[in-house]
């Protein structure tokens, strides 16, 4: 063994024991770890939940962070309900609602969000194409392409459009049971895409059929997309190359957002996925992430009670991601309104992710998750991520059961728009 | 037709830029991040590895540390600390020997107000010129009060194209100074007053203390952006004397005369000049300093039917307005602003905002409150490097201590704040697909507020007992 190959194999060890080490408190809880909306306890209960497949044991708070706001003042009322045996909880939602079309059920109502290749690297891509498929879900290719090691798992892979039309080819459509149109992020709404030019290598440049270490920007909007009536055209286009999949509107959360989603509705799109600003993964300007749109937990109401209004409610999946960082988010969330959530930022944490931001400095994330480093990019094996991934998962699982049966409900489908089981701490 | 190159003449159009450029600190600011390790636990680790490695010297002592903190000399023994970004790998591969925490003296930083999160940033933007970007989605506190219960609107589809930071299509950040009359009367109009477009919505405010060597700065500053600074101070300076905005009183009206200022403010809480001023300065645009408080509203309303050209507006330093029972800002703005429309005044002049205006976000905030534009003030100092001495609040009273600076270096740390915070504007602006930062003004329709959505979409939730 050379010796760059034993200098990650010494790291990679050291970092997997470490991540598995920390939640015991052994160490005491580290003072520079998380911030407001994922503290210190979240990530260490994250890492716990990724290592046992078990909610932690040792009293670390794994439902909420500190925000402040939102989810983190939202609580469930406790009393007067017949519990009901968790095992006998569904948890399973459809990804279709429409009379026509494919019907996809997902056995979890979670599945991961766009992550592109290039702002991430591909052994965790590959981690998360490998956990979807274990879970029976999906994960979304992010808008940098469609590389040839993920074919394998195409069934459980979304196939994302934006603005950059990056990887997307005929093909790439005709795989996807979903293909999901990205017109906005929260990380960054209403502006574009950036991956800069450090990142930019030889495999990503020819995955995004660009030139290598050349920043490459996605405009924002749509420049073929004016109106839901254009919207329409690229919801046909699709169908016409591959009939078979379903359509997902990606959006962020504006003043009109259920305007947004009627529209994204009338054009043919079987989910409504919306994107609140507090959430995303990507690298961006922070007055974009902290400013701009709003978050999740106020939007999701806000689109849920219009397409009640509206009527269609049930012919529509509302799916809400942009800061969901635990099993007990998702609950709210769906309480609030949502049929289920997406997320990305939890997946990064279950495999060593600190929240710490840095993932466009220098050589990009120094445990491998947001890099294109070849020596960096080893650290996460895609087994290892895979199993961590669905552990986490498994966890949520057991967490939401809990929830639900708490309520004495046998499904999750049950819980949609229940906002009576919530109570507010001021 | 065809085009003949030798008879086109080149065009003079220059699209807006600010020329940003490093700007290292001159003083030495605190390390974000406490690195330390245990000293006896990290030998027993090296001799450790050195036997699993075999004594191989490249593996022993890869560290695992991507930033160099441990690249000095003695390695973990001796951490350079300066150089953490608090990525807690560190921590991570060796928990039992190292340790990373915020720094107490960067816990320090700042006041009440303050905190060491904003003093860092305007630092970082002063010296890079480059706009704060991570990854990873938010990390701080949900909404809250002032400014930060405001989120900006944005648009999904139905929009103009974007320019961004990138730059495609131009979206303009240029405001205008000095009243605009609702009608032309063609008998009066060599009388007009003059009006004035600055490129960026923002002046340099009244300083609390300042040095020589700071003044010089703001106004090398002032006169590179082509933006305007506010002086008590009647003597013009050496520096950017045609961006002096002069705060006249009885006593300098003499002398205001003698080397007039294209705009002049005055204390309108103090004395009733406008008219006195006006008169004496036919071609300067007369501002009326009015804090903001319960009776704004109505003083703005009366001043600018009085005819003032401008109304600049003005809270203490953290952003509290003057009220008994003080409010942000933001909230009397809006009052202010939604008064002089509902008397069918707004049009006629222009709003100053300024008070606890330290982070680019507040620009566009404040605008959707009201302004058409902003003051800075103690900003302006904590890009120069000035010393935190306690709270800065009090307007007569600021805690905040200037060093002593190069105007030439404190000019281009200034330049570079305008820079970032001009590009920040346009992000905001480009998410909203909006051209022109003038639409902006009091559209709080392109705004969400954390306390109006928190009571629509929680309607229902019970509180918790
Ligand atoms: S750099 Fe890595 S650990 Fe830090 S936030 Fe980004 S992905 Fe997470
Ligand atoms: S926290 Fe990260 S940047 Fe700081 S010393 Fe440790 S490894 Fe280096």
């Amino acid at each position: 063994m050379g010796n760059l190959e034993l200098i990650v194999e010494k790291h990679s060890e050291r970092i997997h024991h470490g991540i598995e080490v920390l939640p015991s408190l052994r160490h005491g809880l580290p003072e520079g770890l998380g911030n407001k909306r994922w503290t210190a306890e979240l990530i260490l209960a994250t890492y716990e939940m990724a290592l046992t497949g078990d909610l932690p044991k040792n009293g670390l708070e794994y439902r909420t962070g500190n925000s402040g706001g939102g989810f983190d003042v939202l609580g469930w009322k406790n009393n007067g309900f017949a519990r009901i045996d968790q095992e006998s909880v569904d948890l399973s939602i459809p990804l279709n609602k429409r009379e026509d079309g494919k019907k996809i059920t997902i056995p979890l109502p979670i599945y991961g969000g766009g992550m592109s290749f290039g702002s991430i690297s591909l052994n965790f891509m590959l981690a998360r194409a490998r956990a979807a498929k274990r879970l029976d879900t999906f994960m979304s290719t992010g808008e940098g392409g469609y590389p040839d090691e993920i074919v394998p798992y195409r069934d459980h892979v979304i196939t994302q459009v934006a603005t950059g039309m990056f990887g997307v080819r005929e093909e790439t459509i005709q795989y996807a049971p979903i293909v999901e149109f990205k017109y906005a992020q929260g990380a960054k709404p209403g502006l574009g895409g950036h991956l800069l030019a450090d990142k930019v290598t030889s495999e990503v440049a020819k995955m995004r059929e660009s030139s290598m270490f050349t920043s490459l920007y996605s405009p924002f909007p749509f420049h073929s997309v004016y109106s839901v009536e254009d919207h329409k055209k690229h919801v046909d286009w699709i169908k016409t190359v591959n009939p078979r999949a379903l359509v997902s509107v990606k959006v962020s959360t504006p003043t009109d957002v259920d305007m947004v989603a009627i529209g994204s509705y009338y054009a043919g799109a079987n989910i409504i996925h919306i994107d609140g600003g507090y959430g995303g993964t990507g690298a961006a300007p922070e007055i974009a992430k902290k400013n701009i749109a709003m978050p999740i937990e106020y939007a999701i109401p806000k689109v849920h009670d219009y397409l009640v209004s509206e009527g269609v409610r049930d012919d529509v999946v509302l799916i809400a991601s942009g800061g969901i960082r635990t099993a007990d988010d998702i609950a709210k969330a769906i309480a609030l309104g949502a049929d289920g959530c997406v997320v990305a930022t939890a997946e990064a944490v279950a495999v060593g992710c600190t929240h710490c931001g840095n993932c466009e400095r220098g050589r990009g994330c120094q445990v491998g998750i947001t890099t294109t480093d070849p020596e960096l990019s080893r650290f996460i094996d895609p087994e290892w991520g895979e199993t961590r991934i669905v552990n986490l998962f498994t966890a949520w699982s057991k967490r939401l059961r809990s929830i639900l049966a708490g309520f004495g409900l046998e499904s999750v489908r049950d819980l949609r728009g229940r906002r009576d089981l919530l109570v507010r701490y001021k | 037709m065809v085009l003949d190159p030798e008879t086109v003449k080149p065009s003079k159009y220059e699209r807006f830029r600010i020329e940003t450029k490093p700007t290292p600190h001159v003083y030495q600011i605190p390390n974000k991040f406490d690195v330390s390790a245990r000293k006896v636990r990290l030998a027993a680790m090296l001799v450790r590895e050195a036997f699993q490695f075999k004594l191989n010297k490249e593996v022993v002592l890869s560290r695992p540390c991507i930033y160099g903190v441990f690249g000095g000399r003695f390695g973990g023994f001796k951490p350079l600390k300066h150089k953490c970004v608090g990525c807690m790998r560190c921590v991570q591969e060796y928990p039992h020997i190292m340790t990373v925490k915020h720094s107490d003296s960067y816990k320090r930083l700042g006041d009440s107000f303050w905190t060491p999160e904003a003093v860092f940033t305007i630092w970082n933007e002063a010296s890079t010129g480059k706009i704060p970007v991570k990854g990873m989605g938010y990390k701080g506190a949900f909404g809250g009060e002032g400014f930060d219960g405001i989120w900006t609107d944005m648009s999904e589809i139905v929009r103009p194209t974007r320019d961004g930071v990138y730059g495609r299509e131009y979206i303009s950040t240029s405001v205008d100074v000095g009243r605009k009359p609702t009608s032309v009367d063609f008998s009066k109009i060599d009388r007009s007053s003059p009006t004035i477009t600055i490129p960026v919505p923002i002046i340099f405010d009244k300083l609390p203390a300042g040095s020589g060597d700071v003044r010089a700065a703001v106004g090398i500053a002032a006169e590179k952006l082509g933006t305007f600074y506010v002086s008590r101070q009647r003597t013009p300076f050496d520096f950017g004397p045609a961006s002096l905005i002069p705060v006249g009183d009885e006593e300098s009206i003499q002398e205001l005369v003698e080397r007039p200022s294209a705009i002049v403010e005055y204390d309108a809480e103090k004395s009733d000049l406008f008219e006195k001023l006006a008169g004496a300065l036919p071609s300067s645009i007369v501002i009326a300093r009015v804090p903001l408080r319960e009776d704004a509203g109505m003083v703005a309303c009366k001043l600018t039917r009085q005819g003032v050209h401008g109304l600049h507006l003005y809270g203490d330093y953290h952003g509290q307005d003057y009220s008994k029972e003080p409010k942000h800002i933001s909230a009397s703005l809006k009052e202010v602003h939604q008064q002089l429309v509902k008397e069918g005044l707004r049009d006629q002049v222009t709003i100053i905002a300024s008070g606890g205006i330290t982070l680019a976000e507040h620009v566009p905030k404040a605008i959707i409150c009201g302004a058409d534009l902003v003051g800075i003030d103690t900003t302006i100092l904590v890009a120069l490097q000035s010393e935190f001495r306690g709270e800065t609040r009090d307007r007569a009273n600021c805690q905040m201590k200037p060093r002593k600076i190069d105007p030439e270096w404190g000019a281009q740390r200034l330049v570079n704040l305008f820079g970032v915070w001009h590009d920040q504007l346009i992000e905001i602006l480009s998410a909203m697909g909006m051209r022109d930062v003038r639409r902006l003004r009091g559209d709080i329709g392109r705004s969400m507020m954390d306390a109006e959505l928190r009571e629509q979409s929680f309607k229902g939730i019970a509180w918790a007992t």
